[in-house]
């Protein structure tokens, strides 16, 4: 998660970009679940939806823990 | 304030985020940490989606702003002049537009042109640092942003639905209501300002609705459903005065038959009880039939008016009782719409309010204005701190131009700025230097933090809360090293002032505007949908509606009622333009029915009307004098056609539209009885 990512010669933290995937997919699961009302079955919505977030983030950094591509030395 | 736990648990996190943002700020070594708790304070709401809405945008405007900032700045810093005015000419081109567009939305152009002052005028001196200005402001307030975010959908977060579901129940009750009692009376002067009430309402379920897109995940998004509520709501008004018309015009003549009047006391009984929020009886869901026999063959102008009241009674009774279902499935989404509504709420369309052209020019004029006389204050006087009241100028000319007054709202600002001025200084200078680390600063700030967030829970406080929270977080600046120095200090914030002051000389002179005057110029724009409406092709009088009825409210608000004979005899009422749009396009749907000899003399009225509209708004205000002949010609014509349902309907809109266009011209006579 520590580290930069070089994008066309710029230097992007790469925590940024895991937070922004993980955003997006957080997003769609939220999405997914209101479509089939399963939120009634949640007690805190916006701490769930948090929950999540941070979880996805979580997974995300760990599973491109290997990536190298494109990361500054 | 204290005693309602959902205030004191928004203060608590309000504080929470506005700690957590400086926290991260100084973790991260932003350059100026303040600004991440300036965003904080600025998207706070006690609503969770509201504050999220505008953090979103937030985030969008000054991204805009910014990335603009960087294509302008690079080329002209060496010509201050064109930068001054380039910049000036951005802010006053993004208000303009921010002003166009009423919804919560138009924060994202306003913040775009406002950032670029602010990131701008602070890197002149240094434009090679404008890249790294950029970013850090942007980080600044992406870290505010989220702090304020999270903690306002994680601490007990109230939502928007709700409020606005309580709010819709409260007008429906009130709206039937006054529709009962109306109905048994002839209409009243109060009656304007009941009217204006619902339009208000009507504008802002509107305006509000947009946060719901952003609220926290378990609150259903149902817009089709508020928007068709909204159409509903806004031809009440319009349906119910057509009735009373109708029923004056009628006693006039003689005393009101028997069915007619049983079917208007059953109509208003029923919308009585409609109005309890209890359920007594059954049959309430269903709106009394109109019993009366329609006598399709007698077409004297008596009972053609009868036809039209109820006519238009029966419209009204089925959109209060639409309204109420509408309702019930904003508020429980799991029933379900019963299905001719179902089709209609899928069909409704986005919905645009009125959008004043002239007066956005106005206020994009009046911030360009103001930011370019800061400037020349600036280069004239060589003043260092000028670029600060330049930014000043920008921000407060932007921030209140959606207000009537602008001014007397930056006035207070002034005198906000001048407020915690002292109160900064407290800190600053006397808490300050006895402090080291973020531990002991959390401490000394809470106090300051946890008053200013439950000031924010107050209706009337909040304006105020605001700026003295804007004004609080930009006089600490609180940045990594200590370093207060008094003559900046000052020199800093009589920049600030000096910049609210040119803001607010500027939109004295551009922006005091008579109210009715204006309220002329809304009914005009009125005037001109109506005329589009009536010779256009297009029969979607849905967004029409509404955009009329937000009309209604404005002009309504804006006159008083000393005011509103003169403008009755100017031809401003603008829920009869209304009622005019609904009978023409009642009209239109008809007219697809009948043989195209009975379509030529319908289309006459509609250019005839049209006509009539136009001349309205090239402010000759009268009637046309052939209205009167083609609309008779259009009602004898569609007398020769068989009984059916749209003659019925063609029929009732042509006598309506001549009692309210062509008042003076007594009851229709048949040619055949006056021959």
């Amino acid at each position: 998660m520590i580290g930069e990512s070089v994008i066309d010669g710029v230097f992007i933290p790469r925590v940024l970009i895991v937070f922004l995937l993980a955003f997006a997919v957080s997003l769609f699961i939220r999405r997914v679940l209101r479509s089939f009302n399963l939120y009634r079955f949640i007690w805190h919505a916006g701490l769930f939806d948090t929950a999540v977030f941070f979880a996805l983030a979580w997974l995300i950094a760990e599973f491109t823990v290997g990536v190298t591509y494109g990361i500054a030395n | 304030m204290i005693r309602n736990p959902y205030n004191l648990s928004f203060a608590l996190a309000n504080t929470a985020a506005v700690l957590g943002a400086l926290y991260i700020g100084f973790a991260l070594d932003l350059e100026r940490p303040y600004w991440s708790m300036l965003t904080v304070f600025i998207v706070a709401k006690p609503i969770s989606g509201a504050v999220r809405s505008k953090a979103v945008y937030r985030v969008l405007g000054t991204m805009m702003g910014a990335g603009m900032a960087l294509f302008l700045v690079p080329p002209l810093v060496q010509a201050p002049m064109l930068l001054c005015l380039a910049i000036s000419a951005w802010l006053g081109v993004c208000l303009y537009f921010s002003l166009l567009d009423r919804t919560p939305r138009s924060y994202v152009f306003m913040l775009a042109g406002y950032t670029v002052a602010i990131v701008g005028f602070s890197v002149v001196d240094k434009p090679e640092a404008i890249f790294d200005t950029m970013v850090a402001r942007l980080e600044e307030i992406s870290v505010g942003v989220i702090c304020a975010a999270i903690a306002h959908s994680v601490f007990f977060p109230q939502n928007i639905a709700a409020k606005l579901n309580e709010r819709i129940e409260r007008t429906l009750n009130a709206s039937a209501t006054w529709i009962a009692d109306a109905l048994r009376r002839p209409p009243e002067r109060a009656d304007a300002r009941s009217y204006q009430r619902l339009a208000q309402v009507v504008t802002e379920l509107h305006l509000l609705y947009t946060h719901v897109a952003f609220e926290t995940s378990e609150i259903p998004r149902a817009t089709p459903v508020m928007r068709a509520l909204q159409d509903r709501l806004a031809v009440l008004a319009a349906h119910l005065t057509s009735v009373q018309e109708a029923l004056v015009a009628l006693r006039e003549q003689a005393p009101l038959r028997s069915p007619l009047v049983r079917f208007i006391t059953s109509a208003s009984h029923w919308a009585r009880t409609l109005a309890e929020p209890r359920r007594t009886s059954d049959n309430r869901d269903i709106p009394p039939p109109w019993l009366g026999s329609f006598a399709d063959e007698l077409i004297d102008g008596q009972s053609l008016l009868e036809q039209a009241a109820a006519n238009r009674l029966a419209t009204l009774l089925k959109a209060l009782e639409e309204s109420r279902a509408l309702a019930a499935v904003l508020k429980d989404p799991t029933s379900a719409l019963p299905g001719h509504l179902q089709s209609e709420v899928a069909l409704s369309g986005r919905g645009r309010l009125h959008g004043d052209r002239v007066v956005a020019l106005l206020s994009g004029g009046a911030a360009a204005g103001a930011c370019l006389i800061a400037c020349a204050l600036w280069i004239g006087l060589s003043w260092p701190e000028g670029g600060v009241a330049a930014q000043f100028a920008a921000i407060g000319a932007s921030l209140f131009a959606t207000l009537d007054k602008p001014s007397k709202v930056l006035s207070g600002a002034v005198l906000g700025v001048l407020m915690a001025l002292p109160f900064g200084a407290v800190y600053v200078f006397a808490i300050f230097p006895m402090i080291d680390g973020f531990a002991s600063l959390a401490l000394v700030l809470s106090p300051a933090l946890l008053l200013l967030s439950l000031m924010y829970t107050s209706e009337k406080l909040e304006p105020l809360a605001l700026v003295l929270a804007i004004a609080f977080s930009g006089a600490l600046a609180l940045q990594a090293t200590y370093q207060a120095n008094f003559a900046s200090y000052v020199n800093v914030n009589t920049a600030e002032i000096v910049g609210l002051l040119a803001a607010n000389t500027m939109i004295i002179i551009f922006r005091t505007i008579d109210p009715v005057w204006n309220a002329a110029r809304i009914s005009g724009a009125g005037w001109r949908d109506v005329s589009r409406l009536a010779i256009g092709d297009s029969i979607d009088v849905q967004n029409w509606s509404l955009r009329m009825f937000d009309r209604v409210g404005l002009v309504m608000s804006r006159l008083r009622d000393e005011n509103l004979p003169q403008a009755l005899a100017g031809h401003i009422d603008p829920l009869r333009d209304l009622r005019v749009g609904l009978n023409i396009a009642a009209l239109k749907r008809a007219e697809c029915e009948f043989p195209a000899s009975i379509q030529v003399d319908l289309r006459r009225v509609r250019v005839d009307v049209a006509g009539t509209y136009d001349r309205f708004a090239n402010r000759r205000p009268v009637v046309a004098r052939d209205l009167r002949a083609s609309i008779d010609k259009g009602i004898e014509s569609l007398t020769t056609q068989p009984p059916s349902a749209s003659r019925r309907a063609g029929l009732a809109a042509l006598t309506l539209l001549r009692l309210d266009l062509v008042p003076s011209a007594g009851p229709y006579v048949p040619e055949a009885v006056a021959a």
